[in-house]
């Protein structure tokens, strides 16, 4: 749109990320204003899966997240294989669902990112309702190729939307543990400042 | 010691009737003849079942003795009371026996006696790849063998399988898997693939009318610094392994290293990022052997590199949005291999001009080759598109690469009906 920005209008259908299963379809249309701004969205979506049965879910979910003996740790989540314990499936889904938020944050017109791997997670046990996860994810990002650390801090209550808080490292590691001193890539402006390595 | 060799003859028995759980191994150094006597009235007591393994000898040198379980009380009872000191070896044979059979089992494993034992449903490491190729060579040995094109940065050999039935330079095919290390489902996809040629040759069909014209090149572990790099130390290494002088990162993008629009936009001039072109086209020796080896062989008609992951099928250009010449033919090829593709297990790919499709890459490997003549130039990206990732799950090796074998039979069926 001259002189406003790129807008794309976008229909899409969702799935269910376990099982695979349809969960509706979506129209959204989104607006990249010329000036470097975060998109203008406007989206609607049907829902194929029942609200209650969602909530259901959720909630057993979250009962077994409360009644661990003791807090759940996890490191390489799926392993070098592929493999993902059974027990761990459902940490790997709030990995995934907080790691889009800070997907959402991090994405450009021109930038994207899928996740490459949950390096660790650790529950924090809280005195409160909410279950709280450490996370530290592994973010693939397109085109550059470029696998981004991120630390993530998740809480979780059903029925309200995660909270996640995140740190990324700036600059992507091209060499091996403990180097990084090479001055910083032509690549854009990073938000959040932090140390290289 | 003998121990080693003991545990295998205890397995053997162990595999048969007895049970050694909580058995334990004792030792006793003498140091006097008193403790030495003490120690030789035990052997006479049969009762006890003792099974020396190391016998009384002299002073200062060790007695082992296998204790059953019923018999330690009566033993260390003995052994304390003439005040014999002792020490537990094994505090419970079973166990160490258990553990023995786990390791044999696992070692038969990493060595399996052919390429029909060879596990296609599991990653493999370097060592095991290499192994499999020298089987499939010895077991076919008037149709498969086994060329260096050359060595890697850190000096691992780059071996090309070449599956031909005679001739001499015949028109070929050219396969390429894993030139990006973290890609594993494409390299354990070239371990699959290089075994169903070898089938369909034996079973007189799918490639076998294909080899009575071409031969077939294929290279399954086209970056094997790389690959050693994500079995120890990063499992999403890509690059190669290469340092090149003025920068402490390592590595170069394999894929941008090419003389196809080489350094221009599409890739990075940064060493330490992840599509760093390096110095100069053709600096990686894993690239140079390939583009010595299509150059002196001069007869290549078709020639597919695969990657992953991303479920695409793509024909050049990378490096410029100027469309091939041969695009509306290599479209048309491209349409009928993932239609291919698709029938098996309904995977659903795209296609087109790479950057078109993905993104601008420059420096790319099929760029250059089309650039060369190659016309067939295209490259794969395999399962999945995201949920895994990199990380895809072993139990889709075998349905990847028999969908992926089919979308390479159309386009090397189009090459050999288009000489």
């Amino acid at each position: 749109i001259p002189e406003s920005g790129h807008k794309y209008y976008l229909q899409f259908s969702t799935e269910d990320y376990r099982t695979g299963e349809d969960a509706g379809n979506c129209l959204a249309t989104v607006l990249y204003p010329k000036k470097k701004s975060p998109p203008v969205v406007s989206i609607k979506c049907s829902h194929t899966k029942d609200q209650k049965e969602i909530q259901e879910e959720d909630n057993r979910l979250y009962q077994r997240f409360r009644h661990q003996s003791k807090p759940i740790t996890g490191n390489n989540i799926p392993d070098s294989h592929g493999n993902i314990e059974p027990a761990l499936e459902p940490v790997w889904a709030l990995a995934v669902a907080g790691s889009s938020s800070i997907m959402w944050e991090k994405s450009t017109e021109t930038l994207g990112y899928f996740l490459a791997q949950v390096k660790s997670v650790r529950q924090w046990v809280r005195e409160d309702d909410f279950t709280e996860f450490d996370f530290t994810v592994l973010l693939h990002e397109i085109p550059t190729q470029e696998i981004i650390s991120c630390h993530m801090r998740l809480k979780w209550l059903p029925g309200q939307p995660l909270r996640v808080k995140h740190f990324c490292a700036a600059e992507s590691r091209g060499a091996d543990e403990g180097s990084g001193a090479e001055p910083g890539s032509a690549a854009g402006p990073s938000a959040e400042n932090g140390a290289n390595f | 010691m003998r121990l080693p060799v003991l545990l295998a003859a205890l397995v053997a028995v162990a595999t048969c009737t007895e049970t050694f759980v909580g058995h334990q191994v004792l030792r006793v150094v003498p140091q006097s003849d008193e403790e030495l006597q003490k120690v030789q009235e035990l052997q006479d007591l049969e009762h006890l079942q003792l099974d020396f393994w190391l016998a009384p000898r002299g002073l200062g040198l060790p007695i082992d003795i296998r204790v059953p379980f019923p018999s330690l009380q009566a033993v260390k009872a003995h052994l304390e009371a003439a005040g014999v000191s002792y020490s537990i070896m094994i505090e419970d044979v079973q166990a160490l026996l258990d553990e023995e059979q786990t390791e044999m089992l696992r070692s038969s494993r990493q060595l399996p006696l052919d390429t029909n034992t060879f596990n296609y449903e599991a990653y493999h490491t370097i060592d095991e790849i290499y192994n499999f190729m020298d089987m499939l060579v010895a077991e076919n040995p008037n149709l498969v063998s086994k060329l260096e094109i050359g060595r890697s940065t850190e000096n691992r050999p780059l071996y090309v399988l070449k599956f031909s039935t005679g001739g001499t330079n015949r028109p070929a095919v050219w396969i390429d898997t894993g030139i990006h290390s973290r890609e594993w489902v494409t390299q354990a996809s070239g371990v699959w693939f290089a075994k169903k040629i070898v089938q369909d040759h034996a079973n007189n069909e799918g490639v076998a009318s294909i080899l009575e014209t071409m031969d077939i090149f294929l290279e399954i572990i086209t970056n094997p610094d790389g690959f050693a790099f994500t079995q120890t130390k990063n499992r999403l290494w890509r690059k190669t392994r290469s340092k090149h002088s003025g920068s402490i990162c390592v590595g170069v993008d394999p894929n941008r290293n090419w003389d196809a629009g080489f350094g221009e936009a599409g890739a990075s001039g940064n060493p330490c990022t992840e599509t760093y072109h390096g110095p100069y086209p053709n600096s990686e020796p894993e690239v140079k052997s390939i583009v010595d080896f299509v150059k002196s062989h001069g007869n290549i008609k078709a020639f597919i590199s695969i990657h992953s992951y991303s479920q695409l099928l793509l024909y050049p250009y990378g490096y410029t949005d100027t469309p091939v010449p041969d695009q509306q033919e290599l479209d048309e090829v491209s349409a009928k291999a993932v239609a291919a593709l698709s029938s098996l297990h309904g995977t659903k790919y795209k296609y087109g001009s790479i950057i078109t499709t993905i993104y601008r890459a420059s420096g790319g490997t099929i760029d250059w080759t089309y650039n060369q003549g190659i016309k067939y130039s295209f490259t794969f990206e395999l399962r999945d598109t995201g949920r895994f990732g990199f990380l895809l799950p072993a139990k889709q090796i075998v349905p990847t690469a028999q969908e992926t074998w089919l979308a390479l039979k159309v386009i090397m069926e189009h090459a050999r009906d288009n000489l």
